[in-house]
Order: structure tokens, then sequence, then C-alpha cells
């Protein structure tokens, strides 16, 4: 049975409209000027634009930097997927069981990282990471380890940025998978412990697969936000050592927003779109089969 | 007769409301100093009946993209502070005014007293952009106990001389460096004042590229040496700690620092000092700081005007030196001897003598990152020196092609 | 033998947690010490966990140099009017995304979801042009309108409205609900963690949220709580310690809203007998 016209347009209307006066438009607006030269001149004067083609996407191709930083932002993907998911998923089990004490505190203290303001923490982790006087080196030097050059060795750059995003991301999907395990009903459980399950095979045969709504959402989103890396990266390391941790975001933004490259810039997200919706869709596909 | 006294009584309107409704003057200006600008703005207003300054302070960390996204949609105030190198930039997207002929018909504002580096800063292709507020250059902050230590009882003032001491000061043991130098981010102001000091330049005159002559590459190996023999570290330090431990006694930086010493390291009082960069072929520094920009879409600008040619003057000048300690851009301020008596900051004053803008071109910004990135490979050896000038070259070579 | 394995458990679990806690909480605890701390002592190492001159001078220094009480004002507001707008909104197009029947529904919907794959500062720019032309800019509408729009919300409140059973709704509609009364009645009783996520979501972005207020902002005004702080924190991050006393000040009341709307999950909902 359809429903009726005017209750989809009350209820769906007031987003709809905003969104696309304020999302849908500006985004075709920026598509377009990725077949445009528009720069520097072209922004007060637009008629100073020109039509170029692909021309922008060729170059991009032959732009080693833009595929180092294809490089780079997947690496992080890679890495920081899994073990934020199994971070937070933890956490939130251990907070979530009825025997835990102090759960409220615990929940309060593991979304501390997502609430604090970027650019503070940002100065704070930039101190934690250095090389002589950090907290990790020294508390790594308490089990005899001489801690790395973390910020200004291109191999542990990235692992770094890593760290950070995984640490500031834990509180946020911990709050995801809360609210998915309260939508677990007791009665499951119950029956397995009567059948005898141990916490193991319940973790499998129930949560995982009840679960998998919260998965699906918060694995589709660290896809789609691990692959706009931008914020950590340009606080902490401006894209360096040697663009070890230069982001694909971060090169987009130094084209757009410091050379005024906005053609070329837009060509970039273009690029990283169809990427990231390739990505999501491959792994919504994923999830159909598997299960 | 009937219609000439309608032109009349609609001249005397537009007259007496001119003269009555206060003219406002929108500014804006960045950061923390942007906070004390009331105080100087109240004086203009107070000699300048009728009209209204309106300061909106901007923090630095966005600064950039308001500015950006102001000049797209053409929402700007009257008149803006602007650093140095963002004048070619915005500058090049047209927004700002051309103010040569008011510099020609004033009688405050003249290139000839400012410092020639600052006021370079404010000249673009597209003409004169901005008048000189204060300025920022470069000196050589050294720690003077730890320098006796290693046989020096000055700073050291040449590159032989810097090198030496670096590598005594080194050897101190573990942990201990000499220098601290940037290797990684946008540091191309950091590693300019080499290649001038060295007589080596981006441009030749004529707009050729001249990265690749051997005074660019010998600067560009003693930076990278520097890093080679560990006498600056590839790793991002707290630079203040640093050199209150001692554990880096020589950096770069600009006038801030002096307040910055002094108030967080009262511990190494007496033992610190500053002296020009050090000289290969001369002590050239680099220059930076803030200019007025006016916006062409100002419907004030003589009013606008009026209030930049008052910063401008050797007494507001100082009184701004004493609010908030930037450095005056106008050579006269110099004399009064609250600067020129002081041993600090009349080091900056002689710098200032012998210090250069980077290129004001609006691509400086393309360039900028690509020095920053061939040095850094020099830096980390993964290209040798020779090598990342040749590919500098190119680099910039395809920048200018590219925005054309 | 049971109970011993138990409170060896319980002993193994605590203490994961309290690790992992001290991981989450170090950086902020070493960023609220920062905030007492006198200019010389930021930097001594061994770092200070407890000043050794506590000094209140910076908030001192940033409440004496703040015209605190409007930017806070003008934070309240315009996070709270966005929470309020972007939950209700998203929550209703959830609904329908979720349960009403029409042409187009899922290629809307996947439009949407689209939206959420483009980098963010491809449109400040598009945006900016659109608040003026709309006369926004400079006013509260214009810090609140841009910022409710979320596809992410839309996205959430979908996929969890999605689970609840249709039966529920096929009995109410039996009794002759209309859809508005269902939404009421039925689908925000029953979304009461979804419902507080988001708002908890929105809310410290909101709160946080530092370019977008700046750029609408044409006078000190209209100011919010970050971009306020941010204007005294320096050119060179010459003052830490105000800049973590700022943080601080900003991070406050985030925390009090989350400690109050973390209630909610806590009591979830019991729909014991339902299939998902």
């Amino acid at each position: 049975m359809k429903t009726r016209f005017v209750w989809i347009l009350v209820f769906i209307g007031p987003a709809l409209a905003a969104m696309f006066i304020f999302l849908i438009i500006p985004i075709f607006a920026s598509f377009l000027l990725s077949v445009t030269d528009f720069n520097v001149f072209s922004l007060t004067d637009w008629s100073r634009a020109n039509y170029v083609g692909i021309d922008n996407f060729r170059d991009l191709l032959s732009d080693p930097l833009f595929w180092r930083s294809l490089l780079n932002t997947v690496y992080c993907l890679v890495v920081a997927m899994p073990l934020t998911v199994m971070i937070s998923l933890g956490i939130a089990m251990l907070i979530n069981r009825e025997r835990t004490l102090f759960k409220g505190l615990f929940r309060v203290i593991y979304f501390l990282p997502f609430v604090t303001n970027t650019v503070a923490i940002a100065v704070v982790w930039g101190w934690i990471l250095n090389m002589h006087y950090g907290l990790l080196n020294w508390f790594l030097g308490l089990f005899g380890i001489s801690g790395p050059n973390w910020l200004g060795d291109p191999t542990f750059a990235m692992p770094s940025i890593i760290m950070l995003v995984v640490w500031k991301a834990i509180g946020y999907n911990m709050i995801l998978f809360m609210a998915g395990l309260q939508n677990i009903p007791d009665f499951l459980y119950e029956a397995a412990e009567l059948d005898g399950a141990s916490s193991w095979q319940k973790f499998i045969h129930i949560t995982l697969p009840m679960l998998r709504p919260t998965m699906l959402f918060v694995t589709t989103m660290m896809i789609i936000g691990y692959l706009q890396l931008f914020e950590e990266p340009y606080m902490l390391t401006g894209g360096g050592p040697l663009n070890s941790t230069l982001s694909v975001v971060l090169y987009l933004y130094r084209q757009g927003f410091r050379f005024f490259e906005l053609g070329y810039a837009s060509a970039i997200a273009v690029a990283l779109f169809l990427i990231i919706i390739t990505i999501t869709l491959v792994r919504m596909r994923l999830t159909r089969h598997s299960y | 007769m009937k219609r000439l006294a309608i032109v009349v009584l609609i001249c005397t309107i537009l007259l007496l409301s001119a003269a009555v409704g206060a003219t406002t003057i929108r500014i804006w200006a960045m950061g923390e100093e942007a906070k004390s600008l009331h105080i100087i703005a109240e004086k203009f207003m107070e000699e300048n009946p009728g009209v209204k300054i309106e300061v909106q302070a901007i923090p630095w960390a966005g600064a950039y993209d308001k500015l950006l996204t102001g000049i797209a949609a053409g929402q700007l105030p009257d008149i803006a502070q602007m650093g140095t190198t963002w004048m070619a930039p915005f500058g090049a997207m047209g927004a700002f005014e051309e103010v040569s002929g008011y510099v020609e018909r004033s009688e405050i504002v003249d290139p000839e007293k400012f410092f020639e580096g600052s006021w370079q800063t404010a000249v673009t292709e597209a003409g004169i952009l901005g008048i000189p507020w204060y300025v920022d250059v470069r000196v050589m902050y050294y720690r003077s106990d730890l320098l006796e230590e290693v046989g020096y009882d000055s700073a050291p003032q040449t590159w032989d001389e810097l090198y030496d001491a670096g590598t005594k000061l080194t050897a101190r043991g573990p942990q201990q460096a000499g220098i601290s130098l940037l290797f990684t981010g946008t540091f191309a102001n950091e590693f300019m004042p080499f290649a001038w000091q060295n007589d080596a330049s981006i441009l030749d005159e004529e707009g050729n590229i001249t990265v690749t002559a051997p005074e660019f590459i010998e600067a560009i190996e003693y930076y990278s040496q520097l890093f080679w023999d560990d006498i600056a570290l590839k790793a991002g330090g707290e630079l203040i700690h640093d050199f209150g431990t001692g554990a880096v006694p020589i950096f770069f930086s600009g006038p801030w620092m002096v307040r910055m010493i002094q108030n967080q390291l009262p511990q190494i009082e007496g033992k610190w000092g500053i002296a020009l960069m050090p000289a290969s072929e001369s002590h050239t520094s680099f220059v930076g700081g803030s200019n007025w920009v006016i916006f062409r879409a100002s419907r004030n600008k003589e009013m606008a005007w009026k209030f930049v040619e008052f910063m401008s003057t050797p007494d507001i000048q100082l009184e701004w030196y004493r609010i908030v300690s930037s450095l005056p851009a106008v050579v006269d301020a110099w004399d009064f001897p609250e600067l020129a008596d002081d041993p600090v900051i009349s080091v900056f004053g002689e710098q200032l003598t012998e210090s250069r803008a980077t290129p004001n071109i609006p691509q400086w910004g393309q360039i900028e990152q690509a020095i920053s990135r061939r040095v850094e490979e020099a830096i980390f050896g993964t290209k040798s020196p020779e090598k990342a000038a040749q590919d500098l070259h190119n680099d910039i070579e395809r920048v200018l092609r590219r925005q054309k | 033998m049971i109970e011993r394995r138990s409170i060896f458990k319980e002993v193994a679990v605590h203490g994961a947690l309290i690790v992992g806690a001290l991981a989450m909480i170090i950086p902020f605890v070493w960023m609220v010490s920062t905030s007492f701390k006198l200019p010389k002592e930021i930097f001594v190492f061994p770092p200070t966990w407890i000043p050794s001159e506590p000094t209140i001078k910076n908030y001192v220094d940033l409440f004496r140099n703040l015209d605190f009480a409007r930017p806070f004002l003008n934070t309240v507001i315009v996070s709270g009017s966005i929470t309020f707008l972007s939950v209700l909104f998203s929550s209703m197009a959830g609904y329908a995304f979720a349960k009403f029947r029409f042409r187009g529904r899922d290629a809307l919907f996947m439009l949407i979801l689209a939206t959420i794959m483009v980098p963010g500062q491809m449109t400040i720019i598009p945006v900016f042009l659109m608040l003026r032309h709309l006369g926004l800019i400079n006013t509260y509408s214009g810090l609140i309108i841009p910022a409710m729009v979320s596809a992410f919300n839309v996205f959430f409140m979908r996929q969890f409205i999605i689970t609840i059973p249709d039966d529920l709704l096929e009995a109410a509609k039996m009794d002759g609900a209309r859809e508005g009364f269902l939404y009421f009645k039925i689908i925000l009783p029953l979304s009461g963690p979804a419902l507080s996520t988001i708002a908890i979501f929105t809310f410290t972005g909101s709160w946080n949220s530092f370019l977008w207020p700046l750029i609408i902002a044409q006078d000190e005004r209209m100011y919010t709580l970050p971009v306020a702080i941010s204007v005294l924190a320096g050119q060179y991050g010459e003052n830490i310690a105000i800049q973590m006393a700022g943080s601080c000040i900003v991070i406050a009341p985030i925390l009090v809203f989350f400690i109050f709307a973390q209630r909610y999950f806590i009591k979830g909902i019991s729909l014991t007998g339902m299939k998902f």
C-alpha cells in the first residue's frame, strides 16, 4: 500500500529541502568545477574559468603526490578500521555486562576523546609523541624499549596518526555498539545458557549476528570517514615527513584552499568520491553473501 | 526653477546626511593583537569625529579560509590586516584596492619611509596592494653560556662558525643538539634565508628559474648537512623547553620569541642573546609581518586610507609597539630611544636592513610547498642536493606553466 | 570453585577496562593539569601531573579578556537548536525512508547516502554563496540551518527504525491511526537509544564547530565559544596553558550534557519478544 503523498511531504520535506539547498546542489556545483581550470584568477571573476574537459583527471593520474596520498589513506583505513572495531566493540561489551561496576564512569571516560577539541588535543598528542620528552617513549623506556621518533620518521608517522585516529574514534563507535547491544533481547542469551553455550559461542552465534545492522553501519561509516582522513595529519604533521602522512583530503585541501586550484581540487574530490562509493558498495555486497 | 529647487534640496539632504550619519569603517584583524587594536582605534575616532571603527578579531587558525570565502562571495569589510605572505594569492584574486594613487598624494605614506624588504611585500604584479603595518624578522637566538663552554665568546657569525659551533655543541653528549631547524611541513621561510645568504634565489629578474645554480645547491647541501651530522635533529621538539634545558642552544625565529623566553624561562635570564643571521655572502634574513589592505568593494575608501595613514605615523607605530611589542615597519619609529637603545630590540632593527621577502607571486604557495618537499628529500637523503634542485626546477616550471 | 573463577574474571575485566580508561584519560588529564600551570612549568620533564604552584591565572585571563556571556549564550542557542531540529527532521525522514512506500524512495535515499562520501571541504564556498543569496550571513539562522542538515543522522535513523517490526505499525493502522500518530506514539518512544545517540553526536559536533561559525559571523557578537576562545589562543600557539584552559571551558558543558543524556542509553528498550 502506498503512503499518501501529503505524509511523504510532511515527513521528508523539511530534511530534503534543506539537504538540497545546502548539500546536494553545492556538491553538484563543485563537481562541475572538475572539468574547468577554475583557479585563483577565477574566484572573483567566474568568466575567467575555462572548460578543459578531462584534463584535470589526466593530470591527476600522472600526479605522483595524488597516488602517494591515496596509498597513505588506504593504509590508514586498512589498519585503523579493524583496530577500531575490535577495541570499541570489546569495550562496549565489557561495559554492557551486568556485573561491571561503575558503568557510567567508564562510559564517560571512554567518550572523553570524542568531545575534546581537536586543536587542543593535537597539541597534547604532539607532546606525548615527542621523541625525547614524550610520555609514550618514557613509558616504553620503562620496559627497556627505546621508542622511535614518532612524528619525525616516515615509517612511524602514519602509525602515530592512526593511533590518534583510533583513540578518538573509540568512544564514538563504542556508543553505536552499545546502542546495538541494547537491542539484543536478553532471552536469546538466556536460552543459549540453558543449552550450555560458552561465552565465546554466545558471542559468535548471538552477539555478532544480532549486531549485523550496527556492524554494517559502523564499518560503512568508518570506510567513508577514514578515507576522508584530514584533521589529524593537518594538525599533527601537515602531511610530512616525506609526504608519508599526506592524505587525499589533505592534498585536496592544499590544492583548493592553499593554491586555489579549485578545478583540480574538484577533480580530486570526484575521484575520491568514486573510490569511496566503490569500496562501500563492495563492502555491502560482501555482507549480503557472508551471512 | 522648480526642478532646480528639487536638485538643490536633494543635494542638501545628501550633504547633511553625509555629515550627520557616522561613517563606519569595518576592520578585520587577526588574533590576540586585534583585541588591543581598539585602543588605537579610539584615538583615531577622537581625531575624526563622525567616524566609527569596528574591529572584528579573527583567530589566526581560520583566518585564511575566512578571507577566501569572504572574497569568493564578496562579503568583506573595508580594511583588513594581511599576513605579508598572503598578499600575492589574495591580491591575484583582485579583491584589494590598488593604492599607488593614494600613496602619491599622501604626505605620510612614502615608500622611502618603510624598510625596503617590508615595502616589497606590499608590491605585486598588480601594483601596490597594501601598506606595511608591522614587521617580523628572523634572527639567531643562542645560549651565550653554552656557547662559551665550547669556546665562543659571541654568537657564530658565519656559516663555518655556525657549523663548527653546532658540531661542538652536539658533541656535549647524547640528546644534545646544536641547532633547531625545521625539516618537514612547509618550512620554506626557514630555508630561504640560507639560500639568500649564499646569493642564491628562486627566480632572477627576468623570471628565469635559478634553483639549479651552484649557490642554491650549496645552500641545500649546507642546510641538509646540519641534519646529516645530527647537529639539527629530525624531531619536532618543544623549542622553548629545549632552549631552556640547553638541549638545543641555537634557533632562528622572530621577535615574538623574546617575550616567550622572558615569560617562560626566567631561569636562563642573562644566559641567552640574539644576533644577526649567520653569513655566507650576507646575513640576509626573512622579513614578514602584516600589511593593511583596503578592499576594492569598500564604500569608504577615503576614510579607510586615512586610517591606514594614521597607523603609519611614527608616533602611532611606537604606541603600537608599546601595546603589543610588534616591531614598527616605519624606519623613523626606530629612532625613538625605546627601540634604539634596547640591546635586544636594536638587533632586529639591524637585521631589518639586511632582510628579504619571498617572491610576491600568486603561485608562491605551490613553489613554497615544492621547495619544502625537495629540501626535505635532501635532508632525508632520498635525493642528492643536485637531484633535489633539479626536481625543484621541474616543479617550479610546471607550476608557472599551469597557472598562466 | 566457580566463585573464585568468577572473581578472577571480574578482576580481569575491570583491570582491562581500567587500563583502557587510563589510555583514554591521560591526554585529557594532562590538558586539565596544564591549564592550571604557570608558563614556566609547562615543559618541565618528567611532567608534573599536579601543578607545583597551581594557578587559576589562565582562567582569570580568559574570563577577563573575553566577554564570556555572549559567546556562551550563542553556542547554547545554536547547538541546542541544531540538535533539536536535526533530531526531529532526521527521525521523521528516517521513519519515512524506513517505513513509507513510494516511488523513488530508495534512489532518493542513495542520493542522500552518497553525499556523505563527498569531503565537506568542497562545499564550503558554494554553501557560503548560497547563504549570502538567502541573506542568512551573520544570523542565527545562518549558523543553524546549514548545520542541521545531516545525511548521517537520516541514514542512522533509517537503519534503526527499519528494525522496528512492521506488525506493530500495521496493528495500529488497523485501529485507524495515521502516520503522524504512529510517529509520535510508536516510532519515537521506541527509538530512545538512537535518538540520544544522534543527539549526543550532533550536539558535540556543533558545540565544537569552529570554521563555520567563524566564516558566517560578520561581527564578534555572533561568535561562538570555540571561535571567541581561539582569538585569544595566540598566533604562535605561544600560550599553551591558556589554550588548554580554553579547551576545558569548551568541553565542560558537553560533559554535563553527555552525563545527562547517557541515562537514556541505559534505559534502552526492552522489546522482549520482538523479531529483528
